[in-house]
């Protein structure tokens, strides 16, 4: 716990020291360190977490929750394409045990909160704890979709379905380009137990 | 305090059989033959509250000075009976929106001698296991059991917060593209993992808050239940990337009583009976 919070200061405080001018930076870091440290206090780290709220994010804040407004939706889909990266190595990883491990088998050490499909979606039919949100991923090696699709699925889901509540979890940085290429490596191979 | 511990480990250790696959209810079995019993660990919180209640602050005040044994009042002035079907409200006295932490607070500094400046005072009082916030919360609460949730929205201020509260009941923002209204509206029925969605605004929960809570073993107050959903799920302690992403709002801030509001309102009718029980 400890240890996340004072990660985080120190992220807060990069971007700060980053923004002071020069003269100012030379002089007694320290110092200096405690007293930006003293001046975000949380109720302004608050708002301004609030404030990065981005223009998708709003246009899908309506209390219909699932159909952005302001935006059509194909032009929010276009847009939300664009920030797709692809990894290097193509949308189907090497990696199948790293994939499956994100996934998120509970069992296999997958409780790393960063890709938890396993919290919306089942799968595994060996995995019991899984939630009813998204469709079950049972036999979806099976279903002939290409992986591409996947890879753009977990990327950013809204450049599929806009405002959906799958998280845009490639476009966040919750996961790697290529972390989650093994992750549709896992999903599209005909040994996962997905796909059994 | 000690008894309180042991018996819920005791009905925790029952507990455990729950099968997995089953969504998770809000009260399950073991937690109603407790009720049924009589033997409600959230009521050790009132009791700690009504004694806090009487004791003198500081300057020799205690709550009880200005509204009487057992909050009745004094002159039929200051009667707590009813009060907290009224909050969050508008307080003239401190010129703000106050649900019942924040109203608590603000008595203790204004009237019985507690400094806001003191450190050690404000770490006890934002302490979930402290003597002051959650005890006195759960007790003042407490004595408008049976009444009618009534929150109106009168004050320019209350119908500002109010709307602050909608808006941020459906905000989208942070890693998770959540909202409180994605979990707690458009998916209220579902299961996250084995878990099951409430519904806050459509269930009229708020009846039910301050609540006892099995699986912490503790007393909640819905500040702590708004702040602990923003923490664990709207947004995240780790930094993914460069943005700063939402962590809990502070307390006694105008975020947290807004939802308060939000959802209270949408409460009004329900009759008050707390200490609640979860699991
Ligand atoms: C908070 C909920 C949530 C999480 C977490 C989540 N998903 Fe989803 N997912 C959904 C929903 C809801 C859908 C339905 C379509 C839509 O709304 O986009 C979906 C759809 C999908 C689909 C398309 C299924 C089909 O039948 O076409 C795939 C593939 C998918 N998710 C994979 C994943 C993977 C892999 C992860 C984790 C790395 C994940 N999801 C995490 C909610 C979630
Ligand atoms: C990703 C999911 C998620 C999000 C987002 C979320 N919550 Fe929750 N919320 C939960 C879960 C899970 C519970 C616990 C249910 C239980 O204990 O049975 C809960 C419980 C609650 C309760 C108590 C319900 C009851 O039955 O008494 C309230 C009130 C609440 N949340 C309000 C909020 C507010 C306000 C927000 C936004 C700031 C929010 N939640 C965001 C998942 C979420």
């Amino acid at each position: 716990m400890k240890k996340i919070v004072l990660a985080g200061a120190f992220v807060g405080l990069g971007l700060l020291v980053a923004c002071q001018p020069a003269a100012q930076k030379a002089e007694a870091p320290k110092a200096e360190k405690k007293a930006e440290k003293k001046k975000l206090s949380s109720k302004e780290k608050f708002k301004i977490a609030l404030a990065n709220q981005d223009k998708w994010q709003k246009a899908c804040s309506n209390p219909t929750q699932l159909v952005p407004e302001g935006i059509d939706i194909e032009t929010f889909k276009k847009e939300m394409l664009a920030t797709v990266k692809f990894p290097e190595g193509g949308v189907v990883g090497k990696n199948i045990a790293r994939g499956e491990k994100l996934f998120g088998d509970p069992k296999k050490g997958g409780k790393s909160r960063r890709g938890n499909c396993y919290a919306c979606h089942c799968g595994d039919p060996k995995i019991i704890a899984c939630g009813n949100i998204g469709p079950s991923l049972r036999g979806y090696g099976k279903r002939g979709i290409d992986p591409k699709e996947t890879y753009i699925r977990i990327y950013n889901s809204w450049a599929q379905n806009p405002c959906s509540v799958m998280p845009r979890l490639g476009y966040h940085g919750v996961l790697k380009p290529e972390e989650i290429a093994d992750i549709v490596a896992y999903m599209h191979d005909p040994n996962s137990p997905l796909n059994k | 305090m000690r008894k309180r511990v042991l018996l819920t480990s005791a009905v925790l250790a029952g507990g455990a059989f729950l099968t997995a696959a089953v969504a998770q209810e809000q009260l399950p079995t073991h937690l109603k033959e407790l009720l049924e019993l009589g033997m409600h660990p959230g009521h050790a919180y009132v009791d700690e509250g009504r004694e806090m209640f009487h004791t003198p602050g500081p300057n020799g005040k205690s709550c009880a000075t200005c509204h009487g044994q057992d909050g009745a009042g004094v002159n039929g002035r200051l009667n707590l009976q009813g009060a907290y079907a009224k909050m969050p409200r508008y307080y003239k006295d401190i010129d703000r929106v106050a649900d019942i932490d924040t109203r608590i607070l603000a008595c203790m500094t204004k009237y019985m001698g507690y400094d806001k400046k003191d450190k050690k005072f404000m770490k006890q009082f934002k302490k979930w296991s402290g003597p002051y916030r959650v005890p006195l919360a759960s007790y003042v609460a407490s004595l408008s059991n049976g009444m009618k949730i009534d929150v109106k929205l009168d004050d320019p201020q209350e119908k500002e917060l109010y709307k602050m509260g909608e808006k941020l009941w459906y905000m989208r923002v942070g890693a998770r593209d959540f909202s409180c209204g994605i979990c707690h509206t458009v998916l209220a029925g579902k299961r996250i993992r084995l878990q099951g969605l409430p519904d806050p605004v459509k269930n009229k929960v708020y009846a039910h808050w301050p609540a006892y809570r099995f699986g912490s073993d503790r007393m909640w107050t819905m500040e702590d239940r708004v702040r602990s959903c923003f923490k664990a799920y709207l947004l995240y302690t780790k930094q993914w990337s460069k943005k700063d992403w939402v962590k809990k709002p502070p307390p006694f801030s105008d975020w947290v009583i807004a939802l308060e509001l939000y959802m209270k309102h949408a409460a009004n009718g329900a009759i008050i009976e707390v200490p609640g029980l979860l699991r």
